[in-house]
């Protein structure tokens, strides 16, 4: 008597319930997700359908275990349970369902993957009242109650599966799976199968759809269509999504898609939304492809003055870093007299670099003070400089053979000094040097046949000396002299 | 003998007076502090330490120097192509549209009402309500094997357009001067961060001991609406803050010594000082004791540099009339002759300021059609002698030069209050603005970016401020992420924040 009470009174409740299950089954068959976002409330509502869709799933895992270990007259007590908690895998499959509901409908989704997902928690919701009603009617599990049971369990690992990858991407699951296991499973490798079958050799395949990808179908894709565009094939883009057709055959300025990539960022209709605009030359791809007639199967030179596919984006910068032990290593020949003439000569001398070995000396600053005798004390680390500033210094033509022998040599600047022809003339074997500077020194023309056979020169510093005034220059100096 | 009696006599009365200053709660007090750091100094230690078994290769870059020399030279990080930079700042943002930007159609539309969509969400200084459309005031043409457009204001300068590198697309977020300024000037629109200068001196350090590394030239008049702020160090130590000097007279005032102060009495006083200092210095550790010292150092060293090297009688006429220079008046002419043979003498960056080209055409003097052609007339020469005396002297290869205001002005010309005023202006544009660079690492006589037919918005690659500035970087051998300092638990960087790019595409 007590338990046929106890039963009836779950049935009215099972009743009571399936009333709400019915309103979420009609809203997502007449009012399904169509890809448009939707007032604010809506979609605020729906943010807790991740957090509360957690709830059925673990009662409804939970429901079988209780069976289980139910027939074990030790735990007998855990079978009167299963139907509580089947009830409240109702109720929450319920609850998440509609909230799944609120989410679809208001946060801008649609695709196959959204429909799969959202009638799969339909149908557990079902299941579940199902097994619950059951579980109630039957003094004694039956066929059919396990059935359904068996059933929810698997509409439970299909649909969290179905979610999963649209919260965290197709692959979800196969992206990080260990190869071995990839292996035993027979998981293709290829794990990007979504990657849209275009024929390369259309100008659409070849310079359009590349664009599309790039920029494109993060948002329209095909299971992600927002504004219920797709853009990751030809008969997507041609379908068009919600404000009608995206692109008008041969009439560039009825096409709503390149109207949209041409709007000032933060213009409302501006797309890509939030992101960077398509650069100059991919907006005239799409546009003169569109002037031609937006045809799929064009043949890729048709379209002459497209920009080229070469005129790819300038290489970045990149920054390598610098590894301390192979610095060291790299300067331990000269480290020691690096630091005794830092030392003698402070701020004169230091490395090119912070992971180099060469030598940059600047003893313009020292001017009269610095005399060939003071030169003389960077001989051992002569072959190690790669740019020389003498300028204002006293050192003369002695200083030549040193000069010469700094064979890395790249700049040599000699501005107001007494050097004269006869140190140029030793500079011969310096095969690295770009600059040269003899501004405001006695050198004469005489030296330009020398300074022309310098394989690596760009610029010879001539200005206040009387080689401006030369008759002849050789031509391999043309456009070097610099005065 | 007898002055090192009398600088050890001064410093031990004041170490007698630092320990009769001691009482015993002190010594209590610092007896406590200290056992609980040795604790927290061993923890620490350990816990580091343990955390840390592996070194990571070098992630951030040290720039510790000794003490007594924060000013010493440090290699850049990467080869670099610039090795000092000479920053010609126009203050008040001159108007791209009278001088590099030929815009054509809006030259064809001028006096036209503006079109709704411009107005559309925007804000403005000055306009109000539908404002007339305005061409350019003056004729451009194109010159050169690059092909640039000028205009007919700057015509020394535009034979060296083929030198010039022009980025018609910077773009800012601040609408006012000062702010704007200082954005340019220090990566950040707000008061206290170190301005480009003091981040390169901090970074390289500078070759002449001998005068400051980083001197900023005012020509004459007003100074900029940020004020000094715009060559603070901000944050670092203020050893690396801009020096500003004189381009006639002292360059530094009150740096020579007074009446009846020989040089080595001033070194003797020098001496004592240093010694208290450096007492100070080793009680406390506190960076700005070692600042004091050096700045004094440095002052007693330029007392003999300074004036040598600001001095332009020592120029020879012909090179005094190539920049236009009058002696004896603080002019931009005088200032650029001054930044050539500061480049000359080592200098790691000169600041050039540059004022009254905030043209909004309330009066005579910032009207488009009046006082801007005298600025144009006061930059045009000199600017171009700087460029042609760097060039000549080799100087060019390994200086960067840049030239530009802190935003561009509107290609609608201004109404106050609605009304069509007297003389022609135009408002701020912070959405697009021009300015150029040459010298080293930059490919000359290119254009990056482009705005549209009416010069009003960016249509092809913006730079953003912090983008010049991680290029600029980049040119004197750093990657931007890496020249910090820690300050407020933050490894704070000249480009801030958000995301800096190089720009690859000027690069040489």
């Amino acid at each position: 008597m007590m338990r046929s009470q106890v039963g009836s009174q779950r049935n009215r409740l099972a009743l009571i319930l399936l009333a709400p299950i019915l309103v979420v089954t009609a809203l997502v068959a007449f009012l399904p997700p169509d890809g448009n976002e939707r007032a604010l409330w809506l979609q605020f509502i729906g943010r807790f359908h991740p957090l509360t869709v957690h709830l059925p799933i673990a009662f409804v895992l939970l429901v079988p275990v209780l069976e289980f270990f139910g027939r074990n007259p030790k735990f007998f007590y855990l079978r009167p349970s299963a139907g509580f908690v089947l009830g409240l895998a109702t109720l929450s499959a319920t609850t998440a369902a509609a909230l799944g509901w609120c989410l679809g409908r208001s946060g801008g989704y649609s695709g196959p993957l959204i429909t799969q997902h959202m009638w799969g928690g339909i149908l557990l919701t079902i299941v579940c009242w199902l097994c619950w009603l059951l579980r109630t009617e039957l003094q004694e599990p039956k066929a059919a109650y396990a059935t359904a049971l068996a059933l929810a369990v698997g509409l439970v690992a299909w649909t969290g599966y179905r979610g999963g990858q649209i919260s965290l991407g197709a692959n979800h699951l196969t992206e990080v799976m260990p190869s071995q296991l990839r292996h035993l499973l027979r998981v293709s490798d290829n794990i990007d199968s979504v990657v849209s079958h275009t024929d390369p050799n259309t100008f659409y395949g070849a310079r359009v759809q590349p664009i599309f990808t790039a920029r494109c179908t993060a948002c329209h894709n095909a299971d992600k269509h927002k504004g219920n565009l797709r853009l990751d094939s030809y008969p997507g883009l041609m379908r068009g999504g919600k404000h009608g057709p995206a692109v008008q055959p041969g009439n560039v300025q009825a096409s709503d898609l390149l109207r949209r990539i041409t709007l000032p960022v933060g213009h409302d209709d501006f797309m890509p939304k939030g992101k960077a605009p398509l650069s100059a030359d991919q907006v005239k791809i799409i546009e003169l492809w569109i002037a031609a007639g937006a045809s799929g199967t064009l043949a890729l030179d048709a379209i002459k003055n497209a920009p080229s596919a070469t005129s790819a984006p300038v290489a970045e910068v990149t920054f390598t870093d610098i590894d301390p032990a192979e610095v060291t290593k790299l300067r331990s020949a000269i480290a020691p007299a690096v630091a005794q003439l830092q030392k003698q000569f402070p701020n004169l001398l230091d490395y090119e670099t912070r992971g180099s070995a060469d030598l940059r000396l600047n003893a313009s600053l020292l001017a009269a003070k610095f005399g060939d005798n003071e030169l003389q004390a960077f001989a051992p680390v002569a072959d190690h400089i790669t740019t020389a500033d003498l300028s204002r210094t006293a050192i003369t033509d002695h200083s030549g053979p040193l000069i010469a022998s700094m064979k890395r040599l790249r700049v040599l600047r000699l501005t107001n000094t007494h050097i004269t022809d006869a140190t140029l003339l030793q500079l011969g074997a310096l095969d690295s040097i770009e600059s040269v500077n003899v501004f405001g020194t006695p050198v004469t023309p005489a030296v330009l046949p020398a300074v022309a056979k310098l394989p690596k020169l760009a610029h010879f510093y001539i200005g206040e000396t009387t080689i401006i005034q030369a008759k002849s220059v050789p031509e391999s100096l043309a456009g070097k002299l610099v005065y | 003998m007898a002055t090192d009696h009398k600088n050890s006599s001064i410093s031990n009365e004041v170490r007698l007076a630092a320990l009769q200053a001691q009482t015993r709660r002190h010594f209590l007090q610092s007896l406590g502090g200290g056992l609980g750091t040795l604790f927290v100094g061993t923890a620490l230690a350990q816990s580091a330490g343990s955390s840390n078994a592996a070194p990571r290769p070098e992630s951030t870059l040290d720039f510790t120097r000794d003490a007594s020399t924060p000013l010493s030279v440090l290699p850049p990080q990467f080869p670099a192509k610039v090795r000092r930079v000479i920053y010609l700042h126009m203050a008040g943002a001159p108007s791209q549209l009278e001088l590099f930007e030929y815009k054509p159609d809006l030259k064809r539309l001028d006096g036209q009402d503006c079109p709704a969509s411009f107005l559309a969400g925007k804000r403005f200084a000055f306009i109000s309500g539908v404002p007339k459309l305005l061409g350019s005031q003056y004729p451009f043409h194109q010159v050169g094997e690059s092909g640039h457009w000028i205009s007919d204001r700057l015509p020394h300068l535009e034979q060296h357009l083929d030198e010039i590198c022009f980025i018609k697309s910077m773009r800012t977020d601040q609408f006012n001067h000062a702010p704007a300024q200082l954005l340019v000037h220090t990566g950040n629109p707000r008061l206290g961060y170190p301005s480009f200068g003091s981040w390169v001196l901090y970074g390289l350090g500078t070759e002449n001991q001998n005068l400051p590394g980083f001197i900023v030239l005012i020509s004459g008049g007003k100074s900029p609406d940020g004020g000094k702020q715009l060559w603070s160090s901000g944050f670092l130590p203020s050893v690396y803050q801009g020096v500003q000097c004189r381009s006639h007279g002292e360059p530094v005032l009150y740096l020579d010594n007074p009446p009846g102060v020989s040089r080595p009495l001033r070194r003797d006083m020098l001496d004592a000082i240093g010694q208290i200092n450096q007492h100070t210095y080793s009680s406390f550790q506190n960076p700005e004791t070692v600042t004091r010292i050096a700045q004094y150092e440095m002052a007693f060293r330029m007392q003999m540099d300074a004036t040598d090297a600001m001095d332009i009688h020592k120029e020879p006429e012909a090179i005094r009339a190539r920049y236009g220079s009058k002696l004896g008046e603080a002019s931009y002419a005088n200032n650029c002759l001054v930044a050539r043979r500061l480049a000359e003498r080592g200098v790691r960056f000169i600041q050039l300021y540059h004022w009254g080209w905030d043209s909004h055409g309330a009066d005579a003097k910032e009207a488009l059609n009046l006082g801007f052609n005298d600025r144009c007339r006061e930059v045009d020469r000199p600017t171009a002698a700087l460029l042609s005396d760097l060039k000549e002297r080799g100087l060019l290869e390994d200086t960067l030069v840049v030239w530009g205001g802190e935003f561009g002005r509107t290609p609608m010309r201004e109404n106050r209050n609605g009304q069509e005023m007297k003389y022609v202006g135009r408002d701020h544009n912070p959405g697009a603005f021009t300015i150029w660079l040459a010298g080293g690492g930059v490919k000359p006589g290119i254009t990056h970016g482009q705005t549209d037919e009416m010069g009003y918005e960016i249509v092809k690659d913006p730079v953003e401020i912090r983008d010049l500035h991680a290029t600029m970087l980049y040119l004197l051998g750093f990657d931007h992420h890496k020249l910090n300092y820690s300050f407020q638990g933050l490894e704070q960087k000249l480009t801030s924040v958000k995301p800096a790019r190089v720009v690859a595409e000027i690069l040489a």
